[in-house]
């Protein structure tokens, strides 16, 4: 049945009473082939309970090769010094925390998914939001490894942390943005994790139920902690989602801010911009959301997961990257209006030369991958194509990585003293860093395929209209 | 052992590195054998001479453990022989610093001098006596030298002693001994960068082979026809220091000298004129010739006139030099001309000008010459045509390099295989040593007893601050050995002072007091007959030879000249002069040929291309250095670079691969055939290679939008005057200047800052080196220079005017000496998660070593970008070398930031004594290592919260500003601007 | 008013089990329970029923209190914790601000009472629902986490007629007396 997808992207609101959804709604279902709940567990179950392909295998080993690539480099790094990367007197971050504000912006999709359409009642992100929450672990996993290893002594990385020692009254700088990095990205993995494990216990007690007994099923039943479906947990349950999806809501909007202070807060011209904040969230929002689409049109194919994540789930998640990368776009050119403006001569050098100096062309890679490719989503018919959508989703991912670069390195290149001005090249660790860091995502990924269910098969069973058909004595409520 | 707990770690770099780098077992194995050695010296070899020497400022009992004591002594670096003070901590020399009572270098001290400190610890020096290339003993070689000597003396063998210029008398003397001797002894004098043709000039001029001392602090007009005298000509300390007094601006003056530099390079000096000339080495005789002319018609002195006239029309525009002679002119007998050219007619024309302009007795002394160069061309040509001809039976090598330091260097290895004693006194197996039968090293200059006598009067003294820390002897004791009169060098100095110094004194009725206050300041004023030269002889003038015909087409004019980081390369193998930035080029570990831009449009070679340099049969590879200011069709390249064997330092060995991947590029190239040639071939090559320079944009104007920043800023003359007017230049646009956001934080008690008069600087660099030995600064090498991770802590920054789409102008040059400006409002404290940087209640920005994580965020915000980061755990595996490190300042390990500290160390020391006398740290009583080293005292330092401090009132001055101080950071340095006076 | 505030249930409980296909029966089932007075046990869905709350008759859940006021907590912990060390355990002069510079206490004190909110709120949830590891669930019918609805009544209901009617009028497929362990 052919409906126009932007209905889906509206579900109704429900009123005070509790009519049953199904029973209003007008809109085509949010999962093709009228499921029963039985074909749900088995589709989202199923692939848990099998010997994965040889496609599955490939990808993982890929995956960790890449990560052990990564580790080992990182390794010598620790072992010889930051020296081994590229970096100078002058630029004293490159590729470390470009790539760290990349997985950091990545990281922000799986909680908006989550959260934020879960606050404004988008029931289609049922189908999405458990391996987009697991992506936000994995991207801020991979972006945590970063602020750890470029420290010069990352073996003493927990002096970051307040705690009482015996060093005499020694704490640590609450005025750093670094510092606020610090607790941001802590709590926000750490309620990301909490998020994403609440709302995998339904499906973990589904899979612990079609288990024989034995190991798998001892594990399942220890992370499942006891869940029952018992009404009166759902119903406490519930409440703590709400709150919980209201808590996380900001918090995404905090970390990123946070993150753009390490930048905003510094007297870099470049850096020092007060649009920084809503300009780094929306480039967050906007990264994470090319990476899902990515991720789902592969995972869509390869787990046979086509009914569920619809190519309607597809247009809704590109209406939101054209929105966000008209933001994006609204800000560069904010940004070079106020270096105008301002008539500071540093900070209109900085975006002089970040357009027209040594590191044009990375300017240019990013404006073209984050301004023009995106236009090409005012199409419908691009939009619910994946083979079309998946391309402009990695160009996005490359673009969003490049704008960090260009923020990162251009500014630091030449700032106030010309004397001190110089390049910056990264040196194969750093590269290799960078595809270790691709190596642990993946691997991650891969491993969550593998083991944790990837739809929240509870959460679709609510939007079925299996069980719903009227019983014989259903009164109105 | 215990006192160096990273032997261990060292043992097993050495033997990672082993495997990484491929050294053999047998190199290995001379490396353990060093580090022992070093080992041994530290359990028991560091002890103080035997024999009596006094500490400069305390008494002998008052010596203390943990406490540093100075030494005056004499820098024995090169023959201006400044005065200086040996800082030693239990035994050892840590620190060398100007003697402040010393006449000429006035407390100066250049970045070679105080770079000698490493030499001492220079683990490739001899470790005793070579006989035919392997190790002896001193009685083996002394009876063997002694048996050819007699045989020498019966059949009456001519015996050469070669030097470079020996200022110490109590060495002449032993020479003298050893002549009366062996009675066909002959001493033969070279210096490889020759002054000869100003001798020679005076001799004829003036009757006297002498050089006159300069005295440029009594000039208010310097010319110089290309003359380096502020980097690297005679004697640099004691005319910065003279240059500096004559431009110093202070409240109560409002003029200055006016300095025009005529030259074909870029030099420092002509970075600090006024006004400068760019011209080709062919077109300086008639340059000169045209302005004697010029002043000769303005003095109505027609028979001089003609005398200079050339008929040669000149390279400088008419009106500039009419100009030029006007403004001499007006300053009769306050004037100076000087030449650094070795061509004799260049300096007889000079001593013309000087004569007509009344200079002679006045900016000039004759009278109480110089002696820091008597090397004689014609003599050293004597000598090898001699030694080719097998006329000489024995060569004695006393501090002289030939075969590599002359460009006739084949023809006098040539001759040295006919010479039947061939001997070296040098401290090391250097390129001649490994040449001659026996090398009886003489000791480093801070092991040794000696005397200077630098100019006719000025007597100083070298105390050994530290036995000698191997089999070696000096140079005065090897001599009288064979001259069969056993003395220490101690004894005879202390006979020679006695004998000859003392009767000339009324001051002191008993010797040993003489004595003893002639060690303990240094230097001593002896009473000397004056010299009286002759009238000015004018005939000498007659013998002026036309004007060379100019360059063959095609070909590039060639200027050779000593660099300023290695001056004549005799300190090649010193890794802190080898790291310090030519001030000019900004070139480090080696050297390159610079180009003006449309030489190298017309060679059609860009920056970094290796060019084929050549003429004859004599070609050396140097990547091309594209220099703003200089003339076109000229080339010019350093000295001292390319020795093959000074050590792995000079050859540029990698000091440690920092990455498997990385491979380093020799450093430089050996000059010394070329001296002397004037035009060279030029053929671009098909390589490439990065220059190691730690400042590769050059203009204060970014790309693009042209306009200058104000960093280092200049006023002319009117502007500077009056000194504190009520319209400081610059500080008008200050917004620093409005409303705070938030109340500043109080300073009870001092608060610390700096003033920096750029007026003064001339950007010599001797504060680099002088910071990088107080404060124990690793040396990184080529490869990570390259990379931009230099790590000195003060900095000189080197501006060109102009913008760099203009690079074929000539530039004024602008040096600004950077440092952290430790900011009342320091950006970098504010981002600093661990707190690990801090301000201290005295208003320093401090570093907290041992807290710092590494997040490098504090460098990414300083506007300054003088923080510094440890890449890697640079090198202090080079255990003898580690001796030199200050006890009294950490060294940094890899992963963490460190930066300038005002000398921290040295405050604490001052309040310390301060609070031990009961009395509050005087003005002036802190001198951190840069300030102290200022041969000009550019540098202030002190309390600013102190109204009557230096400090304080060099920052009320009209010329006072602060750097970026737009951006709110509140430094506590105060740069004084420059006043240039381009007069033209 | 059967709320969990009562005394625990005995040891081993008799409960008349009642398994529907539908969400709507269960929906209905309990809601007629209610109206006559039998004691809604539990009920038991594969996924949040919709109103289920309301059919039996829940209360308000006191979460959203804990989540509050743990933020509170928190807020207020991170910014006297931070005061304290800035101002009285460790001025430090930073950068030449002030000790007590508070828009940079802002974004500690945020995530501190995010995070003790969150946290906290989880816990409680977990504690109140009694999920732990370790814990076996209540197993009262099969297929309740896959498609079964389970709807429980009791204690003491066992022997009343009214139970079983209610469950087979809503369409309850099966209908079991099941002895449970709490």
């Amino acid at each position: 049945m052919e409906t126009r997808p932007s209905e889906l992207a509206v579900a109704p609101v429900e009123a005070g009473g509790h009519p049953p959804e199904w029973a209003l709604s007008p809109h085509p279902p949010l999962v093709d082939g009228e499921k029963s709940l039985h074909q749900v567990t088995e589709d989202v179950v199923s692939p848990l309970e099998r010997f994965p392909g040889p496609a599955w295998y490939a990808g993982f080993l890929l995956s960790a090769a890449a990560f052990l690539l990564g580790v080992i480099l990182v390794t010598h790094e620790i072992w010889t010094g930051i020296g081994t990367w590229g970096l100078n007197t002058t630029v004293g971050w490159g590729w470390d925390i470009t790539n760290f504000v990349f997985w950091i912006g990545i990281g922000h999709a799986g909680t908006l998914i989550s959260a934020i359409l879960f606050l404004f009642r988008q029931r289609w992100r049922t189908a999405v939001n458990r391996a987009a929450e697991a992506m936000t672990l994995f991207a801020v996993m991979c972006a945590g490894v970063f602020p750890l290893i470029h420290m010069g002594r990352p073996w003493l990385a927990y002096w970051v942390f307040p705690y009482p020692n015996h060093r005499g009254p020694l704490w640590v700088n609450f005025r750093s943005p670094l510092l606020w990095d610090v607790f941001a990205i802590s709590t926000y993995f750490l309620v990301s994790a909490t998020f994403w494990y609440l709302g995998l216990l339904p499906d973990l007690a589904s899979v612990r139920d079609r288990c024989k007994p034995g190991l798998r099923r001892t594990i399942f039943q220890l992370a499942s902690l006891g869940w029952s479906g018992s009404g009166r947990t759902w119903a406490r349950y519930e409440t703590v989602y709400l709150l919980l999806a209201g808590l996380a809501t900001p918090l995404v909007f905090s970390v990123h801010t946070i993150v753009s202070f390490d930048f905003a807060t510094s007297i870099v011209p470049g850096w020092h911009t007060t649009i920084f904040p809503p300009y780094f969230v929306c480039g967050a929002i906007f990264s994470g959301l090319a990476m899902v689409l990515t991720l789902m049109i592969v995972a869509r194919k390869v787990m046979r997961f086509e009914a569920y994540i619809t190519t309607r789930h597809l247009d809704a998640l590109s209406r939101l990257v054209l929105l966000t990368s008209c933001i994006v776009t609204l800000a560069y050119l904010t940004e070079f209006f106020m270096a105008w403006y301002s008539a500071n001569p540093y900070e209109r050098f900085a975006f002089l030369n970040r357009a027209a100096g040594p590191y044009g062309w990375a300017f240019a890679i990013m404006i073209a991958c984050n301004v023009a490719v995106p236009q090409l989503l005012w199409f419908r018919g691009i939009r619910t194509s994946p083979a079309l959508l998946f391309p402009i989703s990695i160009l996005i991912n490359l673009g969003m990585w490049f704008e960090r670069f260009v923020i990162i390195t251009t500014s630091l290149h030449r700032d106030y003293l010309p004397s001190s001005w110089s390049l910056y090249a990264p040196t194969y660790v750093e590269v290799g860093t960078f595809v270790g860091s691709f190596g642990l995502f993946f691997t991650c990924f891969f491993l969550f395929c593998r083991f944790v269910p990837m739809i929240a098969a509870s959460e679709i069973k609510g939007v079925l209209h299996d069980g719903r058909t009227p019983g014989p004595a259903a009164p109105p409520h | 052992m215990n006192r160096y707990p990273e032997f261990k770690k060292d043992m097993k770099t050495l033997e990672t590195e082993d495997a990484r780098d491929g050294i053999r077992r047998r190199q290995f194995l001379e490396i353990l054998a060093s580090s022992f050695t070093a080992m041994s010296l530290s359990g028991c070899g560091f002890r103080p001479p035997k024999e009596k020497i006094i500490p400069y400022l305390e008494q002998p009992e008052d010596v203390l453990p943990g406490v540093a004591q100075g030494y005056a002594s004499t820098c024995g670096c090169c023959p201006a022989a400044c005065g200086m003070l040996v800082k030693c901590r239990d035994g050892r020399p840590i620190k060398l610093e100007g003697n402040p009572q010393h006449p000429l270098s006035h407390g100066g001290l250049c970045a070679r001098g105080h770079a000698g400190l490493l030499d001492l610890y220079d683990s490739e020096r001899l470790r005793g006596p070579l006989a035919h290339g392997l190790p002896s003993s001193w009685p083996l070689v002394d009876a063997e030298i002694l048996r050819q000597l007699a045989g020498i003396r019966e059949q009456n063998g001519p015996i050469r002693i070669l030097s470079r210029t020996v200022t110490s008398p109590t060495l002449r003397q032993a020479i003298a001994e050893f002549s009366r001797v062996f009675p066909t002894t002959r001493h033969v004098t070279s210096d490889p960068v020759s002054s000869s043709a100003i001798l020679e000039a005076h001799r004829r001029t003036h009757g006297e082979r002498a050089l006159p001392g300069y005295r440029f602090e009594r000039a208010k007009v310097i010319v110089s026809f290309d003359a380096d005298f502020l980097g690297t000509w005679i004697s640099p300390v004691e005319f910065t220091r003279g240059w500096a007094q004559g431009r110093r601006l202070g409240l109560e003056r409002s003029t200055v000298s006016w300095h025009v530099q005529c030259e074909a390079r870029q030099s420092l000096t002509g970075g600090n004129a006024d006004l400068r000339i760019p011209i080709r080495p062919s077109d300086l005789l008639a340059a000169v010739l045209d302005l004697g002319s010029r002043v000769a018609r303005r003095l109505r002195f027609e028979s001089g006139e003609k005398l200079l006239a050339s008929g040669e029309p000149s390279a400088i525009p008419p009106e500039t030099l009419d100009r030029i002679a006007e403004r001499l002119v007006d300053h009769l007998g306050r004037s100076l001309v000087v030449s650094g050219s070795n061509d004799l007619d260049v300096q007889l024309a000079v001593n013309f000008i000087n004569h007509l302009l009344n200079n002679y007795g006045n900016t000039l002394d004759l009278s109480q010459p110089s002696l820091q160069q008597e090397g004689n061309d014609e003599a050293w040509d004597a000598l090898v045509s001699d030694m080719e001809e097998a006329k000489v039976s024995a060569l004695i090598l006393l501090d002289a390099n030939p075969a590599y330091e002359h460009p006739r260097r084949e023809a006098f290895r040539r001759g040295l295989a006919k010479v039947r004693l061939t001997l070296s006194l040098a401290p090391r197996k250097d390129e001649t040593a490994s040449l001659v039968g026996f090398v009886c090293p003489d000791h480093h200059f801070l092991e040794s007893w000696g005397d200077a006598h630098p100019h006719l009067g000025v007597y100083s003294t070298a105390q050994p601050a530290v036995a000698p820390l191997f089999n070696t002897r000096a140079a005065t004791e090897s001599l009288l050995t064979w001259s069969g009169i056993p003395s220490t060098a101690y004894d005879f100095l202390r006979k020679y002072w006695r004998e000859n110094l003392f009767p000339r004194q009324k001051r002191w009725e008993d010797f040993e007091a003489f004595w003893d206050n002639a060690l303990h300041e240094g230097v001593t004023l002896i009473e000397e007959e004056r010299l009286k030269p002759a009238a000015f002889n004018l005939q000498a003038m007659a013998d002026l030879r036309p004007i060379r015909p100019p360059v063959a087409a095609g070909e590039l004019e060639l200027v050779v000249h000593p660099g300023i980081p290695l001056g004549d390369g005799r300190q090649a193998n010193n890794p802190w002069l080898q790291e310090l930035p030519d001030p000019i080029t900004k070139v480090t570990w080696g050297n390159v040929a610079s180009l003006s831009a449309a030489s190298a449009r017309s060679l059609g070679v860009v920056e970094g291309r290796i060019v084929e340099i050549a003429a004859g049969d004599r070609a050396v590879r140097l990547p091309v250095h594209i220099q703003p200011g200089m003339p076109p069709n000229v080339v010019a390249i350093a000295l001292g670079y390319g020795r093959w064997a000074a050590g792995k330092i000079a050859a540029n060995e990698p000091i440690r691969k920092m990455l498997p991947i990385e491979r380093e590029s020799p450093g430089g190239e050996d000059l010394y055939p070329f001296l002397g040639t004037p035009s060279v071939r030029i053929t671009p090559t098909g390589q490439m290679a990065a220059l190691a320079k730690t400042q590769t944009y050059d203009y204060q104007a970014p790309p693009g939008n042209g306009r200058p920043r104000p960093l280092a800023r200049e006023a002319t003359p009117e502007q500077a005057v009056p000194e504190a007017g009520p319209q400081p230049p610059g500080h008008s646009e200050d917004p620093a200047e409005g409303p705070a956001l938030w109340p500043a934080h109080e300073y009870p008690g001092h608060r610390w800052a700096m003033a920096i008069d750029l007026n003064a600087c001339t950007g010599c660099s001797a504060c680099v080196v002088a910071c990088q030995a107080e404060n124990n600064i690793p040396v990184v090498g080529k490869a990570e220079i390259r990379k931009k991770r230099d790590m000195h802590w003060i900095r000189i920054d080197r501006y060109y005017s102009g913008s760099e789409s203009n690079p074929e102008e000539n530039p004024s040059v602008s040096f600004q000496p950077l440092l952290c400006q430790h900011c009342e409002n320091a950006p970098c404290e504010t981002v600093c998660p661990v707190l690990a940087t801090l301000h201290s209640s005295e208003g320093l920005n401090m570093q907290v070593y041992n807290r710092c994580v590494g997040t490098r965020y504090c460098a990414n915000n300083c506007p300054y970008k003088t923080r510094r980061f440890n890449w890697f755990d640079y090198a202090h595996n080079d255990l003898l070398q580690n001796l030199a490190l200050n006890p009294d300042v950490t060294v940094r390990t890899r992963g963490i930031m460190e930066k300038c500290s005002f000398c921290a160390q040295r405050i604490a020391e001052a309040k310390a004594r301060a609070r031990s006398e009961g009395r509050r740290v005087v003005d002036g009583e802190v001198q951190p290592a840069c300030v102290q080293s200022c041969p000009s005292a550019a540098l202030v330092f002190g309390d600013i919260r102190d109204p009557r401090s230096r400090v304080a009132r060099a920052a009320t001055s009209g010329r006072a500003y602060a750097l970026l101080s737009e951006v709110g950071t509140k430094p506590s340095i105060t740069y004084l601007a420059r006043v240039r006076d381009r007069g033209v | 008013m059967m709320a969990e505030r009562l005394a625990p249930p005995p040891r081993r409980i008799k409960l008349l089990v009642g398994v529907f296909e539908q969400e709507t029966g269960l929906l209905a089932a309990a809601r007629a329970a209610r109206e006559q007075n039998l004691p809604v046990y539990d009920a038991y869905t594969p996924y949040a029923v919709h109103g289920l709350d309301a059919a039996m008759g829940l209360p308000r859940t006191r979460l959203p209190t804990v989540c509050f006021f743990c933020g509170l907590a928190g807020l207020a912990a991170a910014l006297a914790f931070q005061l304290w060390t800035a101002t009285s355990n460790w001025p430090m002069n930073v950068g030449g601000k002030p000790f007590h510079s508070l828009p940079a206490l802002v974004p500690v004190s945020f995530e501190t009472a995010v995070l003790l909110a969150s946290l906290a709120t989880v816990l409680a949830f977990f504690l109140r629902a009694r999920l732990w590891p370790g814990r076996s669930p209540v197993s009262l019918a099969n297929g309740v986490t896959d498609d079964r609805f389970v709807l429980a009544l009791g204690p003491a209901v066992t022997f009343d007629p009214r139970a079983g009617e209610v469950l087979r009028q809503h369409g309850a497929v099966e209908i079991r007396e099941i002895e449970a362990a709490p």
